[in-house]
């Protein structure tokens, strides 16, 4: 072996030597309050930390914060969540610990593989994640959340993540939601027929499959319309669904999309209802040519009541927010950040009082929890994470109705209800699956 | 039949914009022989910019002052951020143009905001009776509008000395400058009118429901339309423009009927299979020049 070769060999060693000094699994350290912690906890306080004394909680978030499909989701989604710990923070933090969500936020651009790139960038440094937005780009990092116990929070909701441990959701998913859609449209607006009008994919596909399995389960006929993103692009699915004449629209798109459809069916003399799932939904519609026919055909499902509701979290959201942020348009991905943070809270809370703060401890906690305090916006047996999926999966949703005074222009219609389908389905894996 | 119809007249509609956005890249192409990925921020810009001025002025007197800024950025950008880079392999001016539809697309984002902005057009969701066929009048102002601005710039590089100029700088740009013609003035055209056609692609894509963020991906249909047209043939880009407009609307209306596979959003792959179709027949597209090259 050559002198050069040696040293390059020896290089590498040194370089492999210092990468693995710099894993995310440290020796197991103890706090004052003899709690026992490794990745993503120091005994040092948080950057800006409300009480010098307590230590920092670490949790990455990982969004669609600047190019994205989902930004406008993903920034109140960010922010919402900066609030909701500061606030814990304010309240005494969690045992001896605070909680710091500000110092590793990423941009994912809604790209798998850079969100793949920035999970390992900020993975040696947190102990969960408050964030990870979408489901493609969460399924980019699933087998090494897993691998490394790393427990995080979705920012979405589709059926698949009720069957992973560490995966730490909220409220129903999009088949649920779209199950109770189409019961509340076979009672409440007597529907006898169905459609199912659906971007492809786990969010699309797997409210189609709820809405497939709910028609035939209410003996309805169902028509299956998947269409593409872009205004440009509805022209065929509205074709579709004059020659389909449903009752009932559950549909499963973007704002633009699901407004461009409505409008474009009632302009040619479509009477149907449309229910859209949580994400079709944006106030800014109602600016736009299709608010007519929003108002008078449209209603919008979700896993939890939008913005504005009467619940002290819905409450202590709107006080903890920065209201100069959305003077224009109040928008519900401050909900869903502000919803989604309460069991992660729990969890952190009960790892701290089983003194282990360490990955496995966390979710040793996530798996334990039986209820969570969502402080109203959802019922508490919402946060159970133990049992099998179909023992621990929230079937309940809400539907809302078109109101242009409300601050995200829909006012709940219908509270959490669970329509006989979702009672009754057997969840063994993902619907759309 | 009447549904027919009403789909041709969609394809038309939406085949208008593509016709439009592929204008400019021929035009950009023909001058500087660079396909200009800039061409997205500038749809952009222009749609942002009426959606700012309907708020104090009528939409037709917006969309002409929009349009003129755009020119105007369009000649900027390639002023400050090309011009230094002539003589340069056209592979690093592409990458800047791309570097330069991510600056200022950023920036229209930023003005975009979260919301979706309205156009303040006077069509909406609006239908006009045709014959007995129920359009939407924006797919039938957008087609309209599309013809009449074709038929302006091919007279325009027909007749007036500036076209001329233009040709005869796309055809050798060494001989054009030794003819007198300003190759300089002609590439600050060229990206001016790209800006603008660009512009009023914009605009018409966002009349309906409004203007959002993502909107900037339609302008990558363009690219297997001029592919399809031929990449310096302007009237191949307006025949290859209509053409995958209409077809995609046929095969998104009717493809599942022929068969499952073809159903669903399986019409967005058509643009592509079309221009692979024709390129194994004719390599340089339909209208496009044939290169000779010396063996």
């Amino acid at each position: 072996m050559s002198v050069r070769k040696g040293i390059a060999i020896a290089l590498v060693t040194a370089m492999a030597a210092l990468v693995g000094c710099r894993n995310d699994a440290p020796e197991t350290q103890e706090g004052g309050s003899g709690v026992k912690f490794d990745v993503g906890v120091t005994s040092e306080p948080c950057p800006g930390a409300v009480d010098a004394a307590k230590g920092c909680i670490y949790l990455g978030s990982i969004s669609d914060l600047t190019e994205g499909p989902f930004k406008a989701l993903g920034v109140p989604i960010t922010e919402a969540q900066k609030a909701f710990w500061k606030r814990v923070n304010k309240a005494g933090g969690i045992g001896d610990f605070e909680v710091d969500v500000t110092k590793f936020v990423k941009d994912n651009k809604y790209n798998p593989q850079t969100h793949n790139e920035v999970y390992a960038e900020i993975k040696p440094d947190v102990l969960g994640l408050a964030q990870t937005l979408g489901s493609p780009t969460t399924a980019a990092i699933l087998g090494d959340l897993k691998s490394s116990n790393v427990v995080s929070v979705p920012a979405s909701w589709t059926s698949a993540w009720a069957f992973e441990d560490v995966i730490l959701e909220s409220g129903t998913n999009y088949c649920f939601e779209s199950m109770n859609s189409v019961d509340f449209g076979a009672e409440t607006l007597k529907a006898k027929t169905v459609a199912a009008v659906h971007f492809p994919g786990d969010y699309g596909d797997d409210a189609a499959a709820g809405t497939k399995l709910a028609a035939e389960a209410n003996g309805m006929t169902f028509t299956d319309i998947p269409t593409a993103p872009g205004q440009e692009n509805q022209g065929a699915a509205v074709q579709k669904l004059l020659a389909a004449k449903p009752d009932l629209v559950i549909v499963s798109t973007g704002p633009t999309e699901a407004a461009t459809i409505v409008g474009g069916a009632a302009q040619n003399g479509f009477k149907g209802q449309f229910i859209g799932t949580s994400p079709t939904w944006n106030a800014a519609l109602l600016k736009s040519p299709a608010a007519p026919a929003l108002t008078a055909l449209y209603r919008q499902s979700g896993p939890w009541a939008p913005y504005g509701t009467d619940t002290p979290g819905h409450k202590a959201l709107a006080g903890a927010l920065d209201q100069a942020m959305f003077k224009a348009a109040p928008n519900d991905g401050y909900t869903a950040g502000w919803v989604w943070s309460y069991p992660m809270k729990a969890a952190l809370q009960k790892a701290v009082d089983s003194k282990d703060l360490t990955r496995a401890g966390l979710l040793a906690a996530v798996k334990s929890l039986e209820t969570v305090d969502y402080e109203g916006m959802l019922p508490a047996e919402a946060g159970k994470f133990g049992g099998t999926p179909d023992e621990r999966v929230f079937r309940s949703s809400i539907i809302s109705k078109v109101d242009p005074s409300a601050p995200t222009g829909v006012k709940v219609e219908k509270d959490f209800f669970t329509g006989k389908t979702a009672e009754k389905y057997q969840f063994t894996k993902p619907c759309y699956q | 039949m009447n549904e027919f119809v009403a789909t041709v007249v969609r394809g038309l509609g939406n085949g208008s914009i593509y016709a439009l956005l592929a204008l400019g890249f021929v035009i950009v192409y023909k001058s500087m022989r660079v396909i200009s990925f800039a061409q997205p921020a500038f749809m952009m810009a222009g749609a942002l910019l009426v959606s700012y001025f309907v708020l104090s002025m009528n939409f037709f007197l917006a969309v002409v002052v929009a349009l003129l800024l755009t020119a105007l950025l369009g000649a900027g950008v390639e002023r400050l951020a090309l011009r230094p880079m002539i003589g340069k392999p056209v592979f690093v001016i592409a990458i800047i143009t791309l570097g330069v539809d991510i600056v200022v697309r950023t920036v229209v984002n930023a003005f975009i905001g979260l919301d979706i902005r309205q156009m303040g057009d006077p069509w909406g969701l609006q239908q006009v009776d045709v014959l007995g066929v129920k359009v939407d009048q924006r797919h039938l102002a957008t087609l309209v509008t599309t013809l009449i601005v074709v038929a302006a710039l091919f007279a325009f590089y027909r007749w007036s000395r500036t076209g001329l100029a233009m040709r005869a700088a796309s055809s050798d740009q060494e001989v054009a400058l030794a003819q007198g013609v300003s190759v300089g003035r002609v590439f600050s055209l060229s990206w001016a009118l790209a800006a603008a056609l660009a512009g009023l692609a914009g605009v018409f894509l966002s009349t309906g429901i409004g203007l959002e963020q993502n909107l900037w991906l339609t302008a990558l249909k363009a690219l297997p339309v001029i592919i399809l047209g031929g990449l310096d043939s302007l009237g191949g880009a307006v025949v290859a423009g209509l053409s995958i407009g209409v077809v995609e609307a046929l095969v998104g209306s009717y493809g599942g009927d022929l068969h499952p596979i073809f159903g669903g959003d399986f019409f967005l792959v058509v643009p592509y299979l079309l221009m692979l179709l024709v390129l194994l027949v004719r390599p340089y597209g339909l209208f496009g020049t044939k290169e000779v090259e010396r063996i």
